[in-house]
């Protein structure tokens, strides 16, 4: 268990990874030039890396279920959010449709369902052996995450919700988190026994398996998706009601 | 008792005079529904409570005076001390808070009265109840378990006394009281507010009850819900915190706890309430940072729902979650200090006016902050496993609890009291409290610190003659004794003022908020006019034409949310936090290895799913029948109406058959502990259920009565509700029926 090394030698070059993030980066460059807020598209990007090409990838990968937590709250929560700051201040989705005022509702269902959704056990245990379902699981979490932010991070201030509203959103967002959070952390239920079956010779970190022990590495994982995700959604919640009190500095530099 | 009854008669405004209307006015207290009246009698519910924790307080300071002290047994001191809590908390501090935020908030937003008035009496009338069943115990042998009654010491075997289910059902009529309250105090200050209030221009005293009863909704259900289990396991057998049978007295502190903290704060943020109105009105400056103080107490109330462990960390929870509490729990203390630095920011090259309120105000900052930093220390798990039961404790909670919450309430009373009666108290005999209550507290509290750390422990009827502990112990006795002498000095003062004490006027310390603007005390009615709201100084804007405030926000129509669905909003989300611990408990209880996954197999599903069907088509008739009566169509609302109320009845049918199917297979509410909490959370919804077909019934006769002809009847609000039991069963169904199966 050599941490210099993991942190030395932990990373991957994922083409997919890598190709993907270029293509996006290209992609938005061409939609938005140079009045994207490249800033949070760098963050976002820097985030999406450290949760698929760093030493942490390295340890969700079967080895660490606290590790899994890590990478998948930045993939659903941090790398979205930042996505969404990083579009220009300009932007909006022009949607008339009468369905895009249910919007926020599909969101907040987005952004629990794919903590609940992907934890089934089944589902987890596939996501880490294998690797479509997990690129699925990637893909499906930056968007749902993205889904997620939208009403309340959205740069134009007509599709974010009304500050009451965005406040009781985030709330109740937490509150779904923090159930999963809590009966992860409190009971000994398993929902992914791929992080206690013997790991293949070939990989290369299995001796931090020794960092926890099983039982704290799931109570880590869910107090995780308790505590500072719930911290997550009570900062956003702060920058709602200090936007709505006529913007001290933190909100001016959320939103220019 | 006699200042009870001597301060409404002297509290008799000069305009009121006359025997008969002296005495219908007396009558009147009984049924009054004015929310100046009702906060009155909080207040004096609040006082009556004071002195009677406060001797069993003195009792204890007194048992513990001199070591090897025999004035009072073991089983009395622990009666005492459950009682002094219990007490001091459930009918003195909240009761003092809701009473001052019943009196003011109205007046503050400029309204007429509480968005509810007859449901606002109830909640008052709802303490003496819960007080008369907590002390109907005298009678069947006290609760001798704390006031966080730990299982298993709280259970049958260890405590077969009567006295515990009397706490248990003095808490659950109180925390009733305590949530109607807080849905009352939302729906008043989102429905209620006069033209040109805008939240962002409500008084931070509005705004910080606004959020404090938020935390009321959502912390109070959660200790319910956990009492009606430990009742369960006290009358019926059941174990949901025995160890046999896989229970968990574990789960009780974790049940305890996620109401015990958020109840800290419950307390604390009506608190810094009144000292952010009354810290700026005597150092003649608006308050520092109006934006800081308001989203500061958002964040504490948020923070205070996940920090819970930390009240557990002697009981082993694991290195990782102590971790993790530990760094949330200091988290809680950055808010917190904002507040402080805001405070004192106030007061720096203020005109500062010592006048009693302030000098309050003062200390409790001061205090307040001594007891943070003591509870900084605590949420270090290493330093707390030292200290944890100690009379460090002692002193840490004593500083926020009385050095901050009851300083704060003092400072509120004497800064209100004149709008209150309409006179002055004496600042000389205040003065004379504001010193002994000081000093006592200081001396009573302060000495507690070093005691915990020479090691005395808590919840010690008595102890050893060791080195230092027989001084510093008296030194603590004393103390409590001068803070019994300023309580004494301050009724005195209460009751010469209501006799002879000058006229207050209108507004005799200046103040900017609206209370200010109408006479003291306020008429029936509050106010004749109001000035124009632009600022959150409306009446410093008034006095200073020439140098108003700049304006707050902009002035459209205010946004004005329907009070029938605000307040069923809220209670919605009560409930949900009643069903959340119900559905918690349920997982915890029965996610253990081994425990109720063959008994989930014998569950019928298609027999519960037919009946489910049943249930959720109701919620679809419910939505035509609003949809009917959106039209004005009476026939159509009346029918839809009928077809939800119909398969409602079929839905608890179905449920009443399964519970006999089950009774005859012997799977009865005792005989394991899937079976306790399958009926506990099975009949509480279908409780649920039962009082939802209830209001539909109601709102169906007076509809059919023709009682809203031409009028939307609150059929939309009600169906709110029945909407949400639906759902919750979709939630029972899921974690009830369908997940034993697979974990």
């Amino acid at each position: 268990m050599n941490l210099n090394r993991l942190l030395l030698e932990g990373w991957s070059a994922n083409p997919w990874v890598l190709g993907g993030c270029s293509v996006f980066t290209l992609l938005f460059a061409r939609a938005f030039g140079t009045r994207a807020r490249w800033r949070w598209l760098i963050a976002a990007l820097a985030v999406v890396v450290l949760a698929l090409l760093s030493p942490l990838a390295a340890l969700a990968d079967g080895v660490l279920f606290s590790a899994h937590m890590t990478q998948h709250i930045l993939l659903l929560l941090i790398a979205p959010g930042l996505l969404l700051l990083a579009l220009p201040r300009a932007f909006t989705l022009r949607v008339a449709h009468p369905l895009a005022r249910r919007l926020p509702l599909l969101g907040w269902a987005a952004g629990i369902g794919a903590m609940w959704f992907w934890h089934a056990p089944a589902l987890c245990n596939a996501a880490a052996v294998s690797g479509p379902v997990r690129a699925l699981q990637t893909l499906s979490l930056l968007a749902l995450g993205t889904l997620f932010w939208w009403p309340i991070l959205a740069p134009a201030e007509r599709d974010r919700l009304l500050p009451g509203h965005g406040v009781a959103y985030l709330f109740t967002a937490c509150l779904g988190c923090s159930a999963l959070g809590m009966i992860l952390t409190l009971t000994p239920v398993e929902i992914c026994s791929v992080y206690q079956a013997p790991l293949a010779a070939s990989q290369p970190w299995a001796d931090f398996r020794g960092l926890f022990s099983a039982q704290h590495d799931r109570q880590i994982g869910g107090l995780l998706m308790w505590i500072p995700m719930c911290s997550v959604y009570v900062a956003a919640i702060m920058l709602e009601l200090s936007r709505w009190h006529g913007a001290p500095a933190a909100a001016e530099e959320l939103s220019s | 008792m006699n200042h009870a009854a001597a301060a409404p008669a002297g509290s008799l405004g000069p305009e009121l005079s006359g025997e008969a209307v002296r005495a219908h006015w007396r009558l009147a207290w009984l049924s009054t529904v004015d929310h100046k009246r009702i906060g009155i009698l909080y207040l004096l519910f609040a006082f009556l409570f004071f002195v009677i924790g406060g001797l069993e307080a003195l009792f204890i300071r007194l048992q513990l005076a001199v070591p090897n002290n025999t004035l009072v047994g073991p089983d009395t001191f622990n009666a005492l001390f459950t009682m002094h809590g219990t007490t001091m908390i459930f009918l003195v501090a909240m009761p003092a808070l809701f009473g001052l935020a019943n009196y003011f908030v109205p007046l503050m937003i400029g309204a007429r009265d509480m968005a509810f008035p007859r449901l606002n009496a109830l909640s008052v009338w709802l303490i003496p109840l819960g007080a008369a069943l907590l002390h109907f115990s005298i009678f069947t042998g006290m609760p001798k378990v704390g006031w966080f009654a730990y299982a298993p010491l709280s259970e049958t075997p260890y405590n077969p006394e009567l006295g515990v289910e009397y706490w248990i059902l003095a808490l659950i009529v109180l925390g009733i009281g305590s949530v109607a309250t807080a849905v009352n105090l939302i729906a008043t200050v989102l429905c209620l507010r006069a033209p040109g209030m805008t939240l962002r221009r409500v008084p931070l005293f509005v705004w910080i009850n606004f959020v404090n009863s938020f935390i009321v909704v959502f912390a109070l259900p959660v200790l319910n819900a956990g009492l009606v289990m430990l009742l369960l396991d006290r009358q019926f057998g059941t174990s949901f915190f025995l160890d046999r049978e896989g229970g968990s007295a574990v789960l009780w502190q974790h049940i305890f706890w996620a109401f015990g903290h958020p109840e800290v704060y419950i307390l604390a943020l009506p608190a810094f309430a009144i000292v952010s109105e009354v810290v700026p009105v005597f150092s003649r400056k608006p308050i520092f940072g109006y934006e800081f103080v308001a989203l500061s107490s958002v964040a504490i109330a948020l923070l205070s729902f996940a920090v819970w462990a930390h009240h557990m960390f002697t009981i082993g929870l694991g290195r990782a979650a102590d971790t993790f509490f530990v760094i949330a729990s200091m988290l809680i203390a950055i808010p917190t200090g904002v507040k402080v630095l805001n405070w004192t920011a106030t007061m720096f090259r203020g005109r500062i006016r010592l006048t009693v309120a302030m000098k309050y105000a003062i200390a409790f900052v001061i205090q307040f902050t001594l007891g943070g930093l003591s509870g900084v220390t605590h949420a270090s798990a290493a330093l707390d496993w030292q200290t944890k039961n100690s009379y460090y404790l002692v002193a840490h909670f004593h500083y926020v609890a009385v050095g901050g919450v009851v300083f704060a309430v003092l400072a509120g009373l004497e800064y209100w009291f004149p709008k209150i009666s309409g006179r002055m108290l004496s600042e000389r005999l205040g003065n004379w409290t504001f010193w002994l209550m000081t000093v006592g507290f200081n001396a009573t509290f302060g000495i507690q610190h070093v005691l915990g750390f020479v090691g005395m422990p808590r919840r010690v009827y008595t102890y050893p003659d060791f080195t230092h502990w027989g001084w510093m112990n008296l030194v603590s006795t004393v103390g409590a004794c001068l803070m019994a002498a300023a309580g004494l000095v301050l009724a005195y003062n209460l009751l010469r003022s209501l006799r002879r004490g000058t006229s207050a006027g209108d507004n005799p310390w200046q103040g900017w908020t609206l209370e200010w603007a109408t006479s003291s005390p306020p008429p029936a009615h509050n106010f004749v006019a109001l000035p124009p709201l632009r600022s959150r100084r409306p009446l410093w804007d008034s006095a200073h034409p020439e140098q108003p405030d700049p304006p707050v926000g902009p002035s459209g129509p205010l946004l004005i949310p329907d009070r029938g669905k605000t307040s069923v909003w809220t209670l919605i989300a009560s409930e949900a936090a009643f069903f959340g611990t119900l559905l918690f408990a349920f997982i915890y209880l029965n996610l253990s290895p081994h425990s109720g996954r063959e008994a989930a197999f014998s569950l019928d599903l298609k027999m519960t799913g037919i009946f489910s069907l049943f249930l959720f088509s109701s919620s679809f008739t419910l939505w035509r029948a609003e949809a009917a009566e959106a039209r004005g169509h009476r026939a159509g609302t009346l029918g839809w109406l009928g077809l939800t109320i119909g398969p409602g009845v079929v839905f608890l049918a179905g449920q009443a058959m399964e519970y006999v199917l089950l009774y005859r297979e012997g799977a009865v509410l005792q005989s394991k502990l899937f079976w306790s909490s399958f009926y506990l959370v099975t009949g509480f919804h279908g409780f649920h259920v039962f009082a939802g077909l209830i209001a539909l019934l109601i709102v169906f006769g007076l509809i059919a009565g023709g009682r809203f002809a031409g009028r939307r009847s609150p059929l939309v609000a009600i169906g709110l509700y029945w909407h949400f039991v639906d759902i919750v069963w979709v939630f029972v169904l899921a974690t009830v029926y369908f997940l034993p199966r697979f974990l």
